[in-house]
């Protein structure tokens, strides 16, 4: 087993000391941050997404995975700026308007940052125009909106209305999800992309950007 | 026929005159939506729920003939529960609560939303020992006993409802303790075997509690259990890791339920549960209940067909055709009405009723379905 293959397997076991022990290691050693970001920490994030959808790995797991690849996030950053490293892309993510639950919303976050896309979280209950805001001052070319509950999910029709008023609609891909979204409801409401899981939302994600 | 006599024959394979017009509640939004339009009275949008007065008044003006929801259950959870208080008042007006259950939660103002997960107690054994184990132990006043001497047969024979009986859960209570990120961590972070003695310990209290209300001599058509454990792609929890866990439970407090007679056994669970199906109609429980089909895809007819006639089910009309029209309601009762056709089937709207539902839609769904008979 090679360094990346190593902490991409402590990755998917969830170990987030052993990640990053090994990532500390291997920048001791003198490895490229940018190839253990995408050959360890990425390969392994992917490898859970994947078992997540195939329904071989639960929520506990993609939890632990994520909290593993964070903290080899953590270690590498510094690095990676120092080398001028940029994210993929950047995307604005939050619950929208009424919708206090984040799981989901925190899930696809990790996932999304897993194919390194830098996630701009405004958190829970976010008012349209905040979400305007952030995809102003940032420049993220990205909106990702979660609705838990059917009294909730119309706040993402809020949104891109908000988008379009703020005559930026264009300049953004909008991807919603959460419990009773469906293909169907993201057409009615013109979304650019719905997924039913948090790891094709990372895929989908990354497609926008490469 | 009462209507507690076409539940239980329903649920039994038996025939019926018609079927009884079942519900699962409302969100309270749509209750003030539907007072603002003037199609239920101011008083009746506030103070439902499950089979309380306001839910008899709103049953009597929609055609409902009963809500499924267990009409007694003991005090099964922690007890005394941790003193409910407000932890800190941001700046914005969120409120970070500590709730019974010692679960740290935000609450934006305004908002009625199920509520942000932010932390909890139960982190690692030793918080399990001192804080929550000894809310966990069965004693007496955890039963009501004197509530409990009108649950007899003189008395039922007047009621038009079937009578349920609480009996807690195996793994649900515990996630709303700790929240599905505390118990993610919990299981990778301390040993297994702490998980293992805190659902150990709690499913002991619901035994002990579930035996002193039968041993009263109470009597009950079912029993219901509550876990929404599922999600929309499934179990959030590995379904290997409930099976190890929890099965042993199932089975030791639903043999309890069958030697006092009680053989309809109803378990509440939102999501998709296919993946726990054959864990709980094996040991017992065999009402699929609420079956949400609008929202997340579940159905009741591959369980069915996958179990046979063990396999019972109350839920299964999507909901979401009741924003619709009169055509959409027809075709959705088309849909169900074979399985209905079947027995051992209550169709009912898949979960609460939300806003946007149509009242007139509903007051018709519940003279439809009233139409059918087996």
């Amino acid at each position: 087993m090679n360094v990346f293959e190593s902490i991409a397997d402590s990755l998917e076991r969830g170990r987030a000391k052993e990640v990053s022990a090994k990532v500390t290691e291997a920048l001791d050693n003198g490895v490229s941050p940018e190839q253990i970001l995408n050959e360890g920490l990425v390969v392994g994030m992917n490898v859970i997404g994947e078992q997540f959808k195939n329904n071989e790995v639960f929520v506990p797991e993609v939890l632990v995975a994520a909290r593993a690849m964070n903290a080899g996030l953590k270690i590498l950053k510094p690095y990676l700026q120092k080398e001028g490293v940029e994210p993929v892309g950047k995307a604005v993510i939050c619950t929208v308007k009424g919708d206090m639950h984040d799981i989901g919303k925190n899930l696809v976050k990790m996932m999304i940052e897993g194919q390194g896309i830098e996630c701009i979280d405004l958190g829970v209950d976010v008012d349209p125009q905040r979400i305007v805001d952030a995809v102003k001052e940032s420049g993220a070319k990205l909106v990702c909106l979660s609705a838990l509950l059917t009294t909730t999910m119309y706040g993402q029709k809020d949104v891109i209305d908000a988008l379009k008023a703020a005559g930026i609609r264009d300049q953004v891909k909008v991807m919603v999800g959460g419990a009773p979204v469906t293909q169907a409801f993201a057409d009615e409401i013109g979304a650019d992309c719905y997924t039913l899981d948090a790891a094709s939302a990372a895929k989908a994600a990354r497609a926008y950007f490469d | 026929m009462t209507n507690r006599e076409r539940a239980m024959n329903i649920l039994h394979y038996k025939s019926v005159d018609r079927f009884p017009a079942v519900h699962f509640g409302y969100w309270r939004e749509l209750l003030a939506e539907w007072a603002a339009l003037g199609k239920i009275p101011v008083e009746l949008s506030k103070g439902w729920s499950d089979g309380n007065p306001v839910d008899k008044e709103l049953d009597k003006l929609i055609g409902w003939d009963f809500d499924w929801t267990p009409r007694y259950s003991p005090r099964n959870g922690l007890f005394p529960a941790f003193e409910e208080k407000v932890l800190e008042v941001l700046p914005d007006g969120t409120k970070r609560t500590l709730n019974a259950d010692g679960l740290i939660q935000r609450f934006s103002p305004g908002v009625v939303s199920i509520p942000a997960e932010d932390d909890y107690l139960l982190k690692d054994r030793e918080a399990f020992e001192t804080l929550y184990k000894p809310k966990m132990q069965f004693t007496p006043e955890r039963i009501n006993y004197e509530y409990l001497k009108d649950f007899n047969t003189e008395v039922y024979d007047k009621l038009d409802y079937p009578v349920g009986l609480g009996v807690g859960s195996a793994i649900g209570t515990i996630r709303s303790m700790e929240s599905v990120v505390g118990m993610s961590y919990l299981l990778y972070d301390e040993d297994e075997d702490l998980f293992g003695d805190i659902i150990d310990t709690f499913a002991e209290l619901q035994y002990q509690c579930t035996k002193a209300v039968l041993e009263t001599g109470a009597h009950f058509d079912f029993a219901h259990y509550w876990e929404d454990i599922c999600f929309n792609s499934g179990p959030l929890l590995n379904p290997k890791i409930i099976e190890k866990y929890c099965r042993k439970h199932y089975e030791r407090r639903n043999e309890l339920l069958h030697s006092y007679g009680i053989d309809i056994i109803s378990l509440d669970c939102d999501g998709v549960t296919r993946d726990l199906q054959e864990l709980w109609v094996d040991t017992g429980v065999n009402v699929l209940f609420p079956i949400e089909v609008g929202t997340w895809g579940d159905q009741f007819g591959p369980a069915r067909r996958k179990y046979g006639k063990r396999q019972l089910g109350v839920g299964g009309f999507n909901k979401l055709a009741l924003r619709e029209d009169k055509a959409a309601v027809d075709k959705e009762l088309e849909r169900i009405r074979p399985l209905a056709m079947e027995g051992g089937y209550l169709p009912c709207p898949d979960h609460r009723l939300m806003p946007g539902t149509k009242f007139e839609l509903v007051q018709y769904y519940a003279e439809e379905i009233k139409k059918l008979k087996i």
